[in-house]
């Protein structure tokens, strides 16, 4: 008996890097990992590899300018990101965007929501090695995309909105084009979702798998939709509605179940609860001036901001805050980004405790990690 | 009058023994360019099926239709430098691949291929154990896997060849139970009921109907042989990257993809020879060869639809799956098949 | 009651704690007995003759917000990973980038940049003139070497 545990204790642990180039690590995570056998006993995640320091280059670049920086940290929910940072820099500078912009964000970003969620469903697809699903989602993720092309002429790092308003009006064939988008692309999110939750394998994959109590969500300040699949009713945009939010109708999708399968529930409740918020931004948005005259474009760099502004917005992954600290210059003294893909990554030292190899994939999967967030 | 006899005919002016051997080997040279055809054909079929399964188009570009694209990517394959990893196993890393490779074309030596109008029969092998001949050559192709996973001095590689084994272990045993009760099935009506050809032939209905259970088990084995999708725990490229063939790169790996696409190919074809009825079939008999041709299309295609269409399982369920389920399925089946079988006998 | 130095309404409507830095682990600890049991976020903020560090503290049940401040003159603050497990990542950023060194940390090392980077970046007085290369020796180990150009 007593040799047994000396044996046990002496036992030696495979160490495994996975990554930074791996083909699941949605980018450059790095994970070693302590095995045993098909066990793993320790995951240490290792980040840093796309580390461009987005807070400083921001702070060497005029209010305006630091949009584009914001564009390339979550790369696959670019409006998103531009929201956030747009909320905190108006707030500083004083420039509220009119009420024609808000509408038009709200329904930019949702639509970027329904992006980022998409490319998370196949990607998760793909991690499970499911290869079909990845592609149907695909399909309609470039549905939005060339509605963003549309308006902006850029797919992904749209650098739509701007300080004061957003850059270009919509017209009414972009309407039309979200109008037709929000017809089909319901019944398209049920085939997708059928694809998935039809599937006993794909079940039992994820069921009662990756279990996060909240109690431990919150010590991680994990936050989005992982938060909400373990149980904790929690949205940004309802606690604290920014844009026109508050003027809107829909429901913030909450699982008890707190496994993987809860998480990806969640996201897709989220999707269809997104496409809910764009029919009827669509059809509320009012008339008047897309962009604020007080923020004229080729006077931008000249604003000038004073003081601390935090402001929180609910990004695809979680909440995003963006905290600017200006000292009246044109230039911000200091930018802080929370980034909520690295908070719900570093969960994953948790929840990756004594499962198996496979098991440990799909956790990393329903994180949804997007690496030009974690790593800024 | 089958290939071989003729060729040994055209040789006859030299002596019996060495017309004979002339014989087996153009007829060995054949077939491994038949195998290569065939596989090149499968790639093609599946590489477009695949595309349309996904809204993609698939290959279009080298030839008409991209029917040249294999052609292009084997050139590819074969021009590239085939990296050798400094830790690794000389020897077994080098042989592992063509291992795998004969294993796959020996199989292919085995099978009864039936009639095909003027060319006559194209088997090679006619022996009276070939049923365990064959399943003896399918059996080579793990060799290759554990060789290359072990030799590699990779963690990943070493991690696919332990899942390979524990998943070989698991579902060998219920697909010989599934084996045991066709040869049974069939020793009712031939004398030589290990024999292949025996075996086929005596399919006046396919044992795939009295044995729907058997058939079952032995095409999940037969899939999970291939390492297909859902049993491709071995190399899961999102877990282990590509499993056993991770260090291997040029003509090297592409023989591992050879094996990979040819394997799912001679499942496909084992259960249409033994459960399906092989080239037995309602119109002439001159065109055995092709009802095995399509009922092994028919089947190829099922697996690969399994494959685009379901996750990964997860190997301990894998396991457990090989042993609480299919073992004592297929032993249920046994009890049906013995039963059956003394009902032809009466 | 831990004494606070100071406490105002920023401008975006929150409420802002200053605190000194003795004080800094049992306000905390106050604020999360009180239901503070988020940790957003912690901020390093260089004001070039002290270092000022920003909590930001969330009640997700009453949805209430906090900000405390602190500041430090030596560069060390007491670490709050007793607290709260998100303040392991956040402080070894702030170290990483900023160069705060917090004390009873279990695990202080740089998270983004490589272990052998000279200086830290998000300092006032960071020379981004000089362009630092990390290389790897024999063993395997980092070192940093500096670019003798004009740098970007």
């Amino acid at each position: 008996m007593i040799q047994e545990e000396q044996k046990n204790e002496h036992r030696e642990w495979t160490e495994l890097n996975m990554g930074p180039q791996h083909p699941s690590t949605h980018g450059v995570l790095r994970l070693k990992v302590k095995l045993d056998g098909e066990t793993v006993k320790e995951v240490e995640p290792i980040i840093g590899y796309l580390h461009r320091n987005a807070e400083k280059i921001c702070e060497l670049d005029y209010y305006c300018d630091s949009l584009i920086y914001f564009d390339r940290m979550d790369y696959v929910a670019a409006m998103n990101m531009e929201v956030g940072y747009l909320e905190a820099a108006e707030k500083l500078l004083n420039i509220p965007p009119p009420e024609r912009a808000q509408w038009i964000r709200v329904i930019m970003a949702e639509l970027g929501r329904i992006a980022a969620h998409l490319v998370w469903a196949g990607a998760f697809g793909l991690d499970l090695g499911m290869l079909s699903p990845f592609f149907y989602c695909f399909v309609q993720r470039e549905k939005i995309l060339r509605i963003f092309t549309e308006i902006c002429g850029s797919r992904q790092e749209t650098n739509y909105m701007s300080i004061g308003g957003v850059y270009q009006d919509i017209n009414e064939n972009i309407i039309y084009m979200i109008e037709e988008f929000t017809k089909e692309f319901p019944d398209k999110l049920e085939e997708i979702f059928n694809a998935f939750v039809k599937n006993d394998i794909f079940m039992s994959r994820n069921k009662g798998i990756g279990i996060l109590e909240p109690d431990v969500a919150i010590q991680y300040a994990v936050t989005g939709p992982m938060l909400r699949a373990s149980g904790i009713e929690y949205d940004v945009r309802k606690a604290e509605p920014y844009l026109v939010y508050d003027k809107l109708n829909f429901d913030i999708p909450v699982s008890y179940k707190k496994d993987n399968l809860a998480r990806f529930l969640v996201r897709f409740e989220e999707m269809r609860q997104s496409v809910r918020i764009v029919k009827q931004a669509i059809k509320k948005i009012p008339d008047g001036p897309y962009f604020n005259p007080k923020a004229k474009k080729s006077l931008m760099i000249r604003l000038r901001g004073e003081g601390e502004v935090y402001a929180r917005t609910e990004s695809p992954k979680g909440e995003f805050g963006v905290y600017l600290v200006g000292d009246g210059g044109v230039k911000p003294y200091r930018v802080r980004v929370r980034s909520p893909s690295l908070r719900n990554l570093s969960v994953i030292r948790h929840l990756g405790k004594d499962v198996l190899i496979a098991d440990l994939i799909a956790i990393s999967g329903t994180i949804d990690l997007v690496f030009g967030e974690v790593d800024r | 009058m089958d290939v071989l006899t003729r060729l040994a005919h055209f040789f006859a002016p030299l002596t019996h023994y060495v017309a004979y051997i002339l014989a087996y080997l153009f007829e060995s040279i054949f077939l491994v360019i038949f195998v290569t055809i065939v596989l090149v054909f499968m790639i093609y079929l599946f590489r477009k099926y695949m595309a349309r399964v996904q809204l993609r188009i698939g290959p279009n570009r080298v030839g008409k239709f991209g029917l040249l694209q294999l052609m292009a990517d084997g050139l590819k394959l074969a021009g590239k430098e085939s990296i050798l990893p400094k830790g690794r196993d000389d020897l077994p890393f080098r042989i592992a691949p063509l291992i795998v490779f004969i294993g796959l074309v020996m199989s292919f030596a085995i099978l009864p291929y039936g009639d095909f109008y003027w060319i006559g029969s194209l088997t090679i092998t006619h022996s009276n154990v070939s049923v365990i001949l064959l399943f003896a050559a399918i059996a080579i192709m793990p060799i290759g896997e554990i060789l290359a996973g072990v030799s590699s001095r990779n963690k990943y590689a070493i991690l696919g060849a332990l899942r390979g084994v524990a998943k070989d272990v698991s579902f060998e045993v219920p697909m010989m139970i599934s084996v045991i009760a066709l040869v049974m099935m069939a020793s009712a009506r031939t004398s030589e009921p290990l024999n292949l050809s025996d075996l086929v032939s005596s399919q006046i209905i396919p044992f795939g109907i009295p044995e729907v259970i058997g058939l079952l088990v032995f095409f999940i084995s037969m899939i999970a042989r291939a390492s297909y999708s859902p049993f491709d725990m071995g190399e899961s490229d999102s877990e282990l990257v590509s499993g056993h063939s991770t260090e291997y790169s040029g003509m090297r790996f592409g023989m591992f993809y050879m094996g990979l696409f040819g394997s799912i190919f001679l499942s496909s074809m084992m259960v249409s020879l033994l459960y399906l009825g092989g080239y037995n079939g309602p119109f002439s008999s001159d065109a055995g060869f092709v009802y095995l041709l399509i009922k092994t299309v028919v089947l190829v295609l099922i697996a690969f639809t399994v494959w685009l269409s379901v996750p990964r399982i997860r190997i301990d369920r894998f396991v457990n799956m090989g042993w609480k389920y299919l073992l004592p399925i297929s032993i249920i089946n046994l009890i049906i098949a013995g039963i059956i079988t003394l009902g032809v006998g009466l | 009651m831990v004494e606070v130095l100071e406490e105002t309404t920023g401008k975006d409507g929150r409420k802002v704690l200053k605190v000194a830095k003795e004080n800094l682990l049992a306000l905390l600890s106050d604020l999360k007995d009180n239901g503070f049991t988020h940790l957003s976020l912690i901020t390093g903020i260089d004001r070039k003759s002290k270092l000022e560090v920003v909590y930001h503290l969330h009640n997700l049940t009453k949805n209430e917000y906090v900000v405390v401040k602190t500041e430090t003159l030596d560069e060390r603050v007491p670490s709050a990973t007793g607290l709260f497990k998100s303040a392991d990542w956040d402080e070894r950023e702030q170290y990483d980038l900023m160069g705060i060194v917090f004390e009873g940390h279990p695990n202080l090392k740089r998270l983004f940049l490589p272990d052998s980077w000279v200086g830290h970046p998000l300092r006032k007085n960071y020379d981004l003139s000089k362009v630092q290369y990390i290389n790897m020796d024999e063993n395997g180990d980092d070192y940093a070497t500096f670019d003798p150009g004009d740098g970007w």
